[in-house]
């Protein structure tokens, strides 16, 4: 049961990153690349806070980096940035949830001014949340970037064997 | 000589300012732009904000530097055009390609025709009612999600078409949504998961991420002003959804 629920949130997470990645316009065959991360990445956090019982910041950060260290391969396979396939991927990660209670705890704020002191605490909880994840889910697929910089600049490189200079 | 290096100007001028402005983030333009100069034997010293760039071209022999400002236009975000120019400015090193030669590769690219506007709608209407089992809302709730996100992202097309200002854009797209998805409350599902996710198809997902890796690899100026600009593209989704959290409060408390 395990195994299913972790296989369907990896394919829910490989839809909702090629269907958000496809707003951007990515090249045609990056789309097996994206949803293959999108796919690792999710499971992987799932599996992180529903089984070892790891927070969703360290979760992100973690599962960001499986995804960035992952494009630097299939980038080089597809000829395509890192970026190309990390962002879509990093996609379906986005703490939405976190980002509509900010909004509705502002909204309730401004209709109990006279007892404020739940929807502050509920605005501060979900805000640093949402900052946080978003900040880590950046950082952790950069971090290749810096690791592996030579590799990683020259993904789109197609034939460098042709002409010696 | 002046005129050379002119005209290579106005290639690089026109190359960087396309890449800026389809949302590639800066060190990989600054290292795009500064390849290619370096392909056609001149260097190139680049100077980046939100709206203009600032590019000084020095020939090999230090010679002549020539100078120019250019405005960056609003391009629609394309990873396909950050890949493929990427891909050029390493042809342009590898083959020896000269600048007639590259404003012909370039144009190519850039003539490609985009994914067909009904494909994007319906596979990010997929995207997100996927979102919404991964918040874990019922089948109910993602069938309402797909429904509100075509209706959602139709509008936010015609009205892109049709050259609206983007905040209204985003206003109007995160209030049709969100109305759309509110009629979950009438029935026996997870309502509030459902009008959570119908909004997220519109979050700048890549100016948010370019911003902060601009930030940790030193351009923090651009990286603020990326964050700046999707951190108003929020707000504006924030104010579609709570029209229609006013409207439906009631519900919810």
């Amino acid at each position: 049961m395990i195994l299913l629920d972790v296989l369907m949130d990896g394919a829910f997470a490989a839809v909702a990153g090629v269907g958000f990645g496809i707003i951007s316009d990515p090249p045609l065959r990056a789309f097996k690349h994206i949803a293959i991360l999108a796919a690792l990445g999710h499971a992987l956090r799932f599996s992180l806070m529903h089984y070892a019982g790891v927070d969703i910041a360290t979760g992100s950060f973690a599962a960001s980096l499986l995804i960035g260290l992952g494009s630097l391969p299939l980038g080089k396979h597809s000829y395509c940035p890192m970026t190309v396939l990390y962002i879509p991927a990093l996609l379906p990660m986005i703490p939405g949830m976190f980002a509509y209670k900010i909004v509705f705890s502002l909204i309730m704020f401004f209709h109990s001014m006279g007892d404020p002191v739940q929807y502050i605490q509920a605005l501060l909880t979900n805000g640093i949340v949402a900052f946080t994840v978003i900040f880590n889910l950046a950082v952790g697929a950069t971090i290749p970037i810096f690791l592996f910089s030579k590799k990683a600049y020259s993904l789109t490189r197609r034939n460098k064997q042709t002409i010696s200079k | 000589m002046h005129n050379e290096v002119k005209e290579i100007a106005t290639f690089i001028g026109e190359y960087a300012t396309r890449l800026m402005g389809s949302g590639v983030h800066t060190s990989r333009v600054v290292r795009n732009t500064k390849r290619i100069g370096e392909a056609l034997g001149i260097t190139v010293k680049i100077s980046t904000f939100q709206k203009t760039l600032i590019l000084s071209l020095i020939d090999e022999n230090y010679e002549e530097v020539y100078s120019q400002v250019v405005d960056i236009p609003a391009y629609p975000i394309s990873f396909e055009l950050n890949s493929e120019l990427s891909s050029l400015s390493w042809q342009a090193i590898d083959d020896h390609l000269t600048l007639d030669e590259l404003w012909i590769r370039y144009n190519e690219i850039i003539a490609k025709p985009k994914m067909h506007p009904l494909f994007v709608l319906v596979m990010a209407s997929f995207a997100n009612a996927s979102f919404c089992a991964l918040f874990e809302g019922d089948w109910w709730a993602r069938g309402i999600v797909f429904s509100a996100t075509m209706i959602g992202l139709f509008a936010k097309q015609r009205m892109q078409a049709h050259h609206l200002n983007h905040y209204v854009i985003f206003i109007v797209s995160a209030f049709l949504a969100s109305i759309v998805a509110s009629t979950a409350f009438t029935f026996d599902t997870t309502a509030e998961i459902a009008l959570a996710t119908s909004v997220l198809y519109l979050i700048p997902g890549v100016p948010l991420i370019n911003g902060v890796i601009d930030i940790v690899e030193g351009h923090v100026l651009n990286g603020f002003a990326r964050l700046t600009h999707a951190l108003l593209l929020v707000i504006c989704i924030s104010i579609g959804l709570s029209l229609t959290l006013a409207l439906i409060k009631n519900n919810l408390l």
